[in-house]
């Protein structure tokens, strides 16, 4: 037998082993190795990068939330200041017109008080003054009085009242 | 192919010029391939360096499907290598045959069993050697006595008729091919247009199966080589 071709290919064979591995293979597959690394290292960033997204759109959705209610407090606060504004007005109006009234009743009872005592006086002198003319004397009011008094006594007793 | 080929002795050594020179020319092949393959490498990979990752993810399966353990990364690259080399080794055959005067210079080394054993042989080899290394050389010897110490003659003589089966059904099939590639040509000569224009289409033909056959032959040997090895290398 050709125990040299033996020999032979597996000698070739043996450096083509060695050839191809120092040629081709160990830098392919150092370059699998680096692109399997590349990509789930790509992976594990885009995962975290997802995470991270999330996390802020849930904030913001909750800041958002945040401010809805923060909006519906301020209005609810503005709208119980008008009302609160509107009554205080309300009231302070209500006490002033209701004082003026107050004042201007009395004003006027005040003015008919006055009105009616003038009339009074007034009266009194113009039948003092009237009387005077009549008995064409001087009377001074303690003689008057007495003169009137006298005559409503005479009158009392002329109806035989007593 | 006249069944007569270039001899040549070296200090007691037989060559087969014929052989020798389709396993070098099957080699040069191989290594100029890869080498052509792997220029420019990057980490987005091109059209070249997309043919040789699917070759090496190919020959990685085919020793991942034998041995799933991690012992299996000391076999990729001589995997990948010996599928390359009977690939093309067995292709070779099919377009160049050299004859000259009486006697055949050039065909698919894999044409012969001398070439076929000797790959075998490799196989094996390595098979028992990582045998050892991996299992100890206890476990390595307790391996032909499992798994009853009575088949102990069954698996010696699984040796030898694993090693004859491995190289002889590569060689049967290639050697095959090549004498039926001659017998069309000798067909297409035989006189006549008819003949000659017939036997073109069933050569063209049987070449095409032929290529299906070297792959399929390149993919069975380096499959049952490596079955062969976790047969040796994982403990049972």
């Amino acid at each position: 037998m050709s125990l040299g071709d033996t020999l032979f290919t597996i000698v070739t064979f043996l450096i083509l082993v060695i050839a191809v591995g120092k040629v081709a293979w160990k830098p392919v597959a150092k370059m699998m190795a680096d692109r399997q690394q590349k990509i789930s290292g790509d992976l594990d960033y885009a995962e975290k990068s997802r995470k991270d997204a999330e996390e802020l759109a849930d904030k913001r959705r909750e800041e958002l939330q945040h401010s809805h209610a923060d909006a519906v407090k301020i209005v609810n606060r503005a709208k119980e200041n008008g009302e609160k504004q509107r009554q205080q007005l309300l009231d302070a109006a209500n006490t002033e017109v209701a004082t003026l009234k107050k004042n201007a009743q009395e004003d006027i009872d005040q003015a008919r008080k006055d009105a009616l005592a003038d009339a009074k006086n007034d009266v009194a002198n113009l039948s003092l003054t009237i009387a005077q003319k009549l008995i064409g004397k001087e009377l001074n009011a303690t003689d008057q009085k007495d003169l009137i008094d006298d005559y409503i006594k005479r009158l009392g007793d002329a109806n035989g009242s007593h | 192919m006249n069944e007569k080929y270039p001899q040549f002795t070296f200090y007691g050594l037989d060559f087969n010029l014929t052989n020798d020179l389709g396993v070098l020319v099957s080699a040069i092949l191989v290594f100029l391939l890869v080498f052509w393959l792997s220029r420019n490498l990057k980490m987005r990979p091109g059209g070249k360096q997309n043919v040789l990752e699917w070759i090496m993810d190919f020959t990685n399966g085919i020793v991942k499907s034998a041995i799933p353990g991690s012992e299996r990364y000391t076999f990729n690259l001589f995997a990948f290598t010996l599928f390359l080399f009977i690939f093309i080794a067995n292709q070779l055959g099919l377009f160049i045959e050299l004859d000259i005067g009486k006697d055949t210079w050039f065909r698919s080394p894999t044409a012969s069993p001398v070439i076929t054993m000797t790959l075998a042989l490799a196989v094996l080899v390595l098979s028992h050697y990582f045998g050892v290394v991996f299992r100890g050389f206890k476990g390595y010897l307790k391996g032909y006595a499992s798994p009853l110490p009575l088949l102990l003659p069954i698996n010696l003589l699984e040796e030898f008729t694993n090693f004859i089966t491995l190289s002889l059904r590569l060689y049967g099939n290639i050697f095959a091919g090549e004498v039926l590639v001659l017998l069309i040509r000798q067909w297409a000569f035989s006189g006549g247009a008819i003949n000659f224009v017939s036997a073109t289409v069933a050569e063209i033909a049987w070449q095409g199966f032929s290529v299906f056959i070297g792959s399929i032959q390149a993919y069975v040997f380096v499959t049952l080589g490596m079955v062969y090895t976790s047969n040796k290398v994982l403990p049972e």
